[in-house]
């Protein structure tokens, strides 16, 4: 079956499915410009009472902007609206005029105050109940208690967000959204990449809890770009590109293919696993053994020149702390590494890169991003001490190297003296693995590399981390994402609590059963503080 | 409405949009401050009321001399804030170092040379100090440079008894104060060496370069590999260091010392940083920059005294501008961080 034909069968199903009473937010022929860039080109959605739809699409294919013009935070240049029946002005549609629809906004920042406790929460969105001059806090928690049992959530309303859960803190901001509706049916729930900063086990009980909301008649909008969770949990898929719909499915089952298909329009090929293309070689790079340090406990392997080896599991599971440790930013507290048959123990993150250590951190803003300063500055940070020849550091020559860099790894900028902030996730993230691999590192480290990337870019930056492999580099990928370690590794360790619970060869096991087996968590080691050399 | 998904090339990744100023636009960002401080020279020497007094080259030997002292704090001030710690005891460090080098020679008779390096290297000390607890300890940086600079302040009051240090003092370091070079007093080349000396660090060392890349993100830093801690506490060296010169430089100036807290020193010297900072690269602290919003302030201020204006008014113009030099450098750095152009 070719997915193209089913894509069209599918769009064209959607003129029967909008009749209007059954549809609780129907958006057609919606344009709009960005500085002459077409951000929307007649792009539509229409969302059926009582389902959740799945929003898809890559960085810059209009799905955050159709978000954002519904929340009334753009203005639409043209297009037609329509909420539960009733039609607004797009001119004139304002957040308040959202509000007032209907129309409920979860965003990937939850926009909870941390400290501050669920019932206060609630009440610093919704206004404080009052008694007299002072605050009511027992009508307070009464309202706050009811809302948190019809939603299913043990939780005390008293208790500070930040000491909740991660899938609970999401659940407390859908809540907290949604505590002025009457009946699950007169909202409609807009939830913007909800799971972007969940592990998975914690994605599958807030999807868990989106499916109860829906089945009792809540219309809820997805924006992911998580496609196997979406599959779980939607009915109907719009899928945009370019600002177009690539496609609208109605009470559809597409697989995860069709569906990257649509979303990248056939460049999707760098996604599938590599298969018989591993460049791993026999000559050991690196190996550590008995390593401790955090959570992480025994920890024993080799990887070789070209291989790309996969590190997966839980969160807390201890993949970033197995990296950390390499790269020097942790201490072990027990273990011995070797780098090219050398004992190698660096006493801080400057000692590892001399050593020929790279690592691209999972944080790319927070960690690892000059924002304010050029794209070439940033490739130059990491050369600092090259570039320091005869006393001086011309920036001619820096760049140059930036302009080759931006050539080789095809990133998408003006040049090396546009800024870092003013490029895209995708492109920021080839910036910083061109920024270490310029250094050619024997070994490089690469924590989440996709996270928060298009699908595109992501084809883009699996190619790159192949070729570095194929140019010999030994590659570890720490990721959560089994698909993405299905795709990328040509042996994945399994870690579970801290230690390595499962080994797996590149084609032994498909998506399914290496989250199957990511998921099936090893028992905690009876004693909380094993001996040091077990 | 849908295409067919699969013939179509996509251009996703290629439609965001990089805005970028006309050149014209840029070039006037970046000399802005430059053309603003000649208009105001030109304006004061035709103005009637300061243009007999104002365009002399007795009046250019004042403003150069009486600026280079606080050019060479906002130099000094320039090493901790470009990654991104403030230094106030600068002001105090550099009336310290005027202080204990009269009083060597007057107190202990101890020769020009010796007088002239041992407050330098109690500069340097409160530089270890600060750095030490700034990030050993993670104080924060205002506080604790705040709280150094009362401590010093006090410190001198009691070493001076509160009297003026006159006499005693060798006549060589006046006779340097008062020199012409080039009809301008040589006391200015000294801050402009010390200052071409600070631009090479900046731009052309790996250890100035990174002091840009901390004061960007610091975490981004330590993950390149950059030695943060090392790098910081040195600028805090560094910067007690150069203030410990500008105290020497402001004793032969002077020809007296008298203990202060050295406050106007250090908020003149934080306008001109911060002036800078609109200049050149606008939104970054730069040396360049410092230097000509350190003389626009001076040029400025004479200007306006001898136009009539009194006492006060030099402060009040030093606060308008320090207020709007903050106010602009953060919005060039804001719209930096934000990329909305170049």
């Amino acid at each position: 079956m070719t997915s193209g034909q089913q894509h069209a069968e599918a769009a064209g199903r959607v003129p029967a499915a909008s009749d209007a009473s059954s549809l609780a937010l129907r958006v057609d022929r919606l344009n709009k410009d960005f500085a002459g860039t077409r951000a929307l080109n007649n792009a539509s959605l229409h969302v059926r009472r009582g389902t959740v739809h799945a929003l898809l699409g890559g960085n810059g294919s209009g799905k955050s902007t159709t978000i954002k013009i519904l929340a009334g935070v753009y203005p639409a240049d043209s297009g037609e609206l329509e909420i539960f029946g009733a039609g607004y002005d797009l001119g004139s549609y304002t957040p308040a005029t959202a509000q007032q629809a209907g129309l409920r906004f979860v965003h990937q920042d939850l926009g909870l105050f941390n400290e501050l406790s669920i019932e206060e929460n609630f009440a610093l969105d919704a206004g404080y109940p009052l008694r007299g001059p002072g605050i009511d806090w027992r009508s307070l928690r009464r309202h706050v208690s009811d809302l948190l049992a019809e939603y299913d959530l043990p939780l005390d309303p008293g208790q500070p967000v930040n000491s909740l859960r991660p899938s609970d803190q999401t659940m407390v901001a859908i809540v907290r959204a949604l505590q002025d509706q009457t009946s699950a049916g007169d909202r409609i729930l807009v939830l913007d990449e909800p799971t972007a900063r969940l592990a998975a086990h914690e994605s599958e009980l807030l999807l868990e809890q989106v499916r109860r909301r829906s089945e009792l008649g809540q219309t809820v909008v997805i924006v992911s770009h998580r496609l196997r969770e979406v599959l779980s949990v939607a009915h109907d898929f719009t899928v945009y590109r370019d600002g177009r719909v690539a496609g609208a499915l109605v009470a559809a089952k597409p697989t995860e293919d069709q569906l990257v298909e649509l979303m990248a329009g056939g460049s999707a090929g760098a996604l599938r696993p590599t298969g018989q293309a591993s460049h791993a070689g026999t000559d050991v790079v690196f190996s550590v053994r008995g390593l401790e340090s955090g959570p992480v406990r025994g920890i024993d392997f080799d990887v070789h020149r070209g291989e790309i080896l996969g590190l997966t599991g839980l969160v807390g599971s201890g993949r970033s702390s197995v990296l950390k440790a390499i790269f020097g930013q942790y201490r072990p507290s027990a273990g011995q590494m070797t780098l090219n048959g050398a004992p190698y123990a660096p006493h801080d993150v400057g000692d590892a890169v001399d050593a020929g250590v790279a690592m691209v951190p999972e944080d790319r803003a927070r960690e690892a991003a000059f924002p304010d300063q050029s794209v070439s500055e940033n490739f130059a940070v990491a050369t600092l001490g090259e570039n320091f020849t005869r006393g001086w550091m011309p920036r001619g020559r820096e760049r140059d190297t930036a302009r080759s860099l931006i050539r080789r790894f095809g990133v998408k900028v003006a040049g090396p003296d546009a800024l870092f902030s003013s490029m895209s996730g995708g492109n920021q993230q080839k910036t910083i693995i061109a920024r270490w691999l310029n250094r050619s590192p024997q070994l490089l480290l690469l924590d989440e590399p996709t996270q928060g990337v298009d699908v595109m870019s992501r084809a883009d930056i699996y190619a790159v981390i192949r070729q570095a492999a194929a140019d010999g580099c030994a590659v570890v990928v720490a990721s959560s994402d089994p698909s993405e370690i299905n795709a990328l590794a040509d042996r994945t360790l399994v870690l579970s609590r801290g230690r390595i619970s499962a080994e797996v060869r590149a084609g032994e096991l498909d998506v399914e059963g290496l989250n199957r087996l990511v998921l099936r968590e090893r028992p905690a080691d009876p004693d909380p503080d094993p001996e040091p050399n077990a | 409405m849908s295409q067919s998904p699969s013939s179509s090339q996509s251009t996703a990744t290629v439609s965001i949009p990089v805005k970028r100023a006309p050149v014209p636009v840029r070039l006037l960002e970046s000399y802005a401050m430059p053309l603003l401080t000649v208009l105001v020279f030109v304006f004061f020497a035709v103005f009637p009321a300061s243009s007999t007094a104002f365009p002399t080259l007795n009046n250019l030997y004042v403003i150069f001399g009486s600026q280079a002292v606080v050019a060479l704090v906002a130099v000094a001030a320039l090493f901790p804030l470009v990654c991104g710690y403030f230094d106030f005891s600068i002001g105090a460090t550099a009336v310290m170092a005027q202080v204990m080098c009269a009083g060597f020679m007057a107190n202990l008779g101890l020769p020009l040379w010796l007088a002239i390096i041992l407050p330098i290297l109690m500069g340097a000390l409160v530089g270890v100090v600060n750095g030490f607890f700034v990030t050993r300890l993670g104080m924060s940086p205002f506080v604790t440079t705040l709280g150094m600079s009362m401590l010093i302040a006090g410190l001198m009051i009691w070493y001076t008894g509160g009297q003026t240090i006159v006499s005693g003092i060798d006549r060589a370091i006046f006779s340097f104060g008062s020199a012409r070079w080039l009809g301008l007093p040589a006391v200015f080349f000294v801050t402009l060496a010390v200052a071409a000396i600070a631009w090479y660090f900046f731009t052309h060392t790996p250890f100035g370069r990174s002091l840009y890349a901390i004061g960007s993100s610091a975490t981004a830093a330590k993950l390149v590999g950059v030695p943060v801690t090392k790098n910081v506490w040195w600028s805090f060296i560094i910067a007690g260091t150069i203030a410990g010169s500008a105290g020497i430089l402001q004793l032969a100036r002077q020809g007296s010392a008298t203990a202060s807290d050295g406050g106007i020193l250090l908020f003149q010297a934080l306008a001109a940083v911060f002036l800078g900072a609109t200049a050149i690269r606008p939104g970054f602290f730069n040396v360049v920059g410092t230097i000509i919003g350190a003389i626009f302030v001076s040029i400025s201020v004479s200007g306006l005294t001898l136009s009539g204006a009194s006492g006060w008014a030099s402060n009040v113009f030093n606060g308008i501008a320090l207020l709007a030099a903050v106010g602009l450098s953060t919005y060039l750095g804001k719209r930096k961080r934000q990329g909305a152009s170049t």
